[in-house]
């Protein structure tokens, strides 16, 4: 009796166990600047991907497009859960790279996500590499960090000579039409995210045949920048990329309007300009400004549009194109370690590398997701979009516009 | 015509950069102390104006002075729980506290207010003047008659008031003025409450053109060394004039040869200035 | 009973990374062994001659941004930086020492800010060393010589011999007339002058050698993270980590930034950790109130806390 009570409950023992070992957890670690300058976009960027891992791990048959919204959990692990574990870097390579450590010893993440500034995923995914774990980098568009021959590192968002081709193209696009589009100007600030995106804008201007007027260089988050342009003014390009971060976009619209001088096209890449605060700032001075994103909201009752109405629920503000991009890495992930059907890294790696995600499997605008040999998304694509009234709405490419272009910039007019 | 109103901006941002050094360069000057958390006090003056405008209505005035008179009890508060004590120290204790000070209420202030940027509304001050084809930013000229003003105020303070000769008896020699029957702690304690109130007028007024968010001191503070180091510590008209001069250099070399340089210009001439004339332009030998 | 004491801290220093088979706390002891390095080094210029330099980054980055350099112009081994880096340091030191220590007090701090957040903006738009992108390493090692491991264990024991190496050399100078003539300076260099001392060409000394020793703690900094940039090479925090750390423990004495870096380093990682992923920058308002507190009550550091309460202990014993 004693001896069959003992079995019983050691088989009871490891049935349990072997039930929470299947309805366990998948630990996914994200690194992301959560104080300093840039944590508005780091938090922004936290919120989605929370919500993509509520959403897999939730039954969300709405939203059935998207893989692994319509069960509960990693359905080939058994149903197990996912938990990000989120660490703050500062904006500071080295502390990227200590949290991406801890992350993966400490924590034992499975894979790795993250982390907005470029210099960051240089170190940390530096780090994911020695460790052999997968790092899906959803946001910084440096182009060395998919350019080192690792093997573990994997992007899904476009990089920044991506998004110069596309303004680029837009600006061809706009000489067809019987605009003004051979002279440009391009305004950055001078750390490593304005010098790199400038260096590749510069590049496919010229590479268009688009004359670069002037190269405007500042110190991010300065006081004044009257001067910048008051040379603006001088030189009246056909169109202005500002490649800037929240400060400096408001303070060069307010300085626009203050010395009188609007510029004939705007164009802003992401960053400040997809801040809502500078919408509720400066919004009224910079209608018709252009900006790119991967992200649009879309039709009533549309996928992304309910994800909106999610992350509107969760954080207040709509979703923003970064945050959109980090949270379909996040989704990207979480779909290559279900196929994987397995948690140890070389399969997530594998699984990763066989990625082929359709544009009706995604919430942003890529024409897909497929990595090549560097761990590239070569299907990474972007919209362009136009600031009418509060909103940025789709103008370009013309099979995704959902409004007409307005031509020309009408600022504060 | 351009060169002109590259020359007037420069001055202009000049203005608001003297505004904002004045309060450092007393208590600088008056103690031989570097406070290095005075861009903390300007962001918190910016602060008062967004909350005082937001949350009370305030118009420009009233947010101005409730700045004013909220960091002058923030100066006065510092100045008794902390400066006071590492004054008499060794120098490693002066710079790290207000070092360890910029950091509290940095973060204090993010914690509080959060990561996103806010802004007063553009144009709370009506639009860009238009004198004779120069156009001028209307925040910006009252931040430099306001700049002005707190200069000529403070100059007149110091050396036409009581008050004012009893604060510079205690910078020039704390034991005489005690034996004068001057009590030197207050006169600090105000000297400080000052340089906070200064701090807190100038936030205010900049929250008029300028985004809004906790970690804008950093660069402001920057700045505000510059300025005072270059016009001599302790001078505060110096401090006016090295503002104007300093944003007439940012402003033509941006222009002329390239925004990037005009930081480089700037802090060559800081530390040449430290090199050949440490006093500055006005400061006390 | 010293000897004993030694002799522990030594075999607790040398055992640590064999103890856990822990790749973190490996990682926190190479970086509490580096934070140690640039603060000793730091000490001899901050703490035994009592010049505060807020700005010994330049020495940091010129020796982190040399080892990088030289990889990516020659594809050499970083390790053939490290001597570069130095030289550099070397030069600058004296180009800015010699017209800086003119100055004194708050002024000469100041002037140290002032140039390396000069050097730093001139590096951030210099596209040969990388601009504001900054350099990196070779992220998998072609041999022994490229400094590249997975594990924090070679690095630690890299940082050790370097800070062995310091303090010793530390050791000796405070026994020696050199020493003798750094307390002096520090004491005051009117009165030190009048007694003969050579103040000016001390300090240069001391100056010297703090910024040899903070240039090899930057170039294993780079071998170590394989990337630098001019915010983590020559950015002000670089440089006030270095005073806090040696100010924490105690400045002007042999320990003082080994203590102070054992424990900042894990306490701003810890709360970093703690904290740090809710994003209230809650970090860094600790971080401040520590270095409020440390400067308002306790500015000899923990060290002089030790002794005060170890000499109150004998005197009751008495």
């Amino acid at each position: 009796m004693k001896r069959l009570l003992l079995s019983a409950t050691i088989v009871a023992a490891f049935s349990v166990s072997a039930v929470a070992m299947a309805a366990s957890e998948v630990k996914i670690g994200v690194i992301m600047p959560l104080s300093g300058n840039s944590a508005s976009a780091g938090k922004a960027a936290v919120a989605a991907m929370e919500l993509a891992t509520q959403i897999v791990n939730e039954p969300h048959p709405e939203l059935k497009n998207l893989p692994l919204a319509s069960g509960a959990g990693l359905t080939r692990l058994g149903g197990a859960k996912v938990k990000l574990v989120v660490a703050d870097h500062q904006g500071n390579p080295s502390e990227g790279q200590s949290q991406t450590l801890r992350l993966i010893t400490q924590e034992r993440v499975v894979a790795m996500l993250g982390s907005y500034h470029s210099s960051v995923s240089l170190t940390a995914t530096a780090v994911a590499e020695r460790y052999g774990i997968p790092y899906v980098v959803g946001d910084s568009v440096a182009a060395n960090i998919t350019g080192r021959g690792f093997k573990w590192t994997f992007r899904t968002t476009p990089i920044a000579s991506d998004f110069a081709n596309n303004y680029m193209d837009f600006l061809t696009d706009l000489k067809k039409a019987g605009h003004p589009a051979s002279t440009v100007a391009i305004v950055h600030e001078n750390t490593d995210y304005g010098t790199s995106v400038a260096g590749t804008v510069d590049k496919a201007a010229k590479a268009h045949g688009i004359d670069v007027v002037a190269d405007i260089s500042y110190n991010a988050n300065g006081a004044d920048v009257s001067a910048q342009v008051l040379q603006l003014k001088q030189k009246n390009p056909d169109a202005i990329v500002f490649i800037a971060y929240t400060s400096d976009s408001i303070l060069y619209m307010k300085t626009m309007k203050s010395l009188d001088y609007l510029p004939k096209f705007v164009i802003g890449d992401d960053s400040g300009f997809s801040d809502p605060a500078f919408i509720s700032a400066v919004g009224n001075l910079a209608q018709g400004a252009l900006n790119r994103s991967a992200w649009n909201i879309g039709a009533k009752n549309s996928t992304t549009w309910r994800i909106n109405e999610m992350y509107k629920a969760k954080t207040g503000r709509d979703m923003d194109d970064t945050s959109g991009r980090d949270m379909q890495a996040a989704f990207t992930l979480m779909d290559a370690i279900n196929r994987a059907g397995s948690t140890k890294p070389d399969a997530i790696r594998k699984a990763l590398q066989a990625t082929n995600l359709k544009p009706s499997q995604l919430m942003m605008g890529y024409r897909g997701v497929k990595f090549d040999k560097t761990g590239q998304n070569t299907l990474a694509a972007t919209y362009l979009i136009q600031l009418i009234g509060e909103h940025y709405v789709a103008v370009w490419p013309a099979r995704a516009a959902q409004h007409k272009l307005i031509y020309p910039f009408k600022g504060w007019k | 015509m351009i060169l002109l109103q590259v020359i007037v901006a420069g001055l202009l941002i000049g203005a608001v950069y003297a505004l904002f050094s004045s309060g450092l360069t007393l208590v600088w000057g008056m103690m031989n102390v570097i406070n290095f958390a005075h861009g903390e006090f300007v962001m918190l003056g910016m602060y008062v104006a967004f909350w005082g405008f937001t949350l009370a209505h305030f118009g420009v005035a009233s947010f101005s002075a409730a700045a004013a008179v909220m960091l002058f009890m923030l100066g006065v508060l510092v100045y008794l729980a902390l400066i006071r004590h590492v004054m008499r120290g060794p120098m490693l204790a002066q710079i790290l506290s207000t070092f360890g000070l910029l950091l509290v209420l940095r973060y204090s202030a993010f914690w509080a207010f959060g990561a996103n940027f806010v802004s007063l509304p553009d144009g709370i001050l009506g639009p860009s003047l238009n004198v004779g084809g120069i156009l001028l930013s209307a925040p910006k000229l009252v931040a430099g008659v306001a700049a002005l003003a707190v200069t000529i105020g403070m100059h007149l303070l110091l050396t036409r008031t009581m008050l004012g000769s009893r604060i510079l008896a205690v910078a020039e020699d704390r034991n005489a003025a005690m034996l004068m029957g001057i009590r030197p702690d207050r006169m600090q304690a105000i000297a400080w409450g000052l340089s906070g109130a200064s701090a807190g007028i100038a936030g205010a007024l900049i929250a008029t053109f300028f985004p809004i968010s906790a970690t804008v001191g950093e660069s402001l503070g920057l700045i505000a060394f510059v300025v005072v180091t270059f016009g001599g510590f302790g001078s505060v008209p110096g401090a006016m004039i090295a503002g104007l001069i300093i944003g007439l250099i940012e402003s033509l070399s941006a222009f002329y040869v390239g925004p990037v340089y005009q930081d480089v210009f700037v802090y060559a001439l800081f530390v040449l200035v430290l090199w050949i004339r440490p006093r500055g332009l006005m400061g006390k030998a | 009973m010293r000897r004993a004491g030694w002799i522990l801290l030594a075999t607790v220093l040398l055992l640590f990374p064999l103890s856990f088979d822990n790749p973190y706390y490996e990682q926190l002891g190479s970086l509490v062994l580096l934070a140690a390095i640039s603060a000793s080094a730091w000490n001899l210029i901050g703490g035994y001659a009592g010049q505060v330099s807020v700005g010994n980054a330049v020495f940091f980055g010129a020796g982190a941004y040399m080892p990088l350099l030289f990889y990516k112009l020659w594809q050499v081994s970083p390790l053939l930086g490290f001597p570069a880096g130095i030289v550099v340091s070397l030069v600058i030191a004296v180009v800015i020492g010699i017209p800086t220590f003119r100055l004194s007090g708050h002024y000469f701090s100041m002037a140290t800010i002032a140039v390396a957040e000069l050097i730093r903006i001139v590096v951030s738009n210099w596209d040969f060393l990388g601009a504001a992108i900054g350099l990196t390493g070779p992220a998998t090692p072609r041999g022994w010589w490229d400094l590249v491991y997975r594990s924090s264990v070679p690095y630690y024991y890299m940082f050790l011999a370097v800070l062995a190496a310091l303090l010793a050399i530390t050791w000796w100078i405070q026994r020696s007339r050199f020493g003798y003539y750094l307390r002096a300076i520090r004491g005051g260099e009117r009165a030190a002058r009048s007694l003969g001392v050579p103040v000016s060409r001390y300090k240069l000394y001391a100056f010297m050698l703090s910024a040899t020793f903070t240039s090899l703690a930057g170039s294993l900094y780079v071998v170590k993270f394989g990337f630098i940039d001019p915010g983590s090479g020559f950015g002000i925090l670089v440089s006030v980590n270095m005073v806090l750390i040696a100010a924490l423990g105690g400045a002007g004495r042999l320990f003082g930034p080994l203590i102070g870096a054992a424990i900042l380093i894990p306490l701003q990682t810890e709360t970093n950790n703690l904290f740090g992923g809710g994003g209230t920058g809650l970090t860094y308002i600790l971080y401040g109130g520590i270095i409020v507190l440390i400067a308002r009550f306790e500015p000899g550091g923990l060290l002089e806390t030790w002794e005060r309460l170890r000499a109150r202990r004998a005197s009751r014993a008495a």
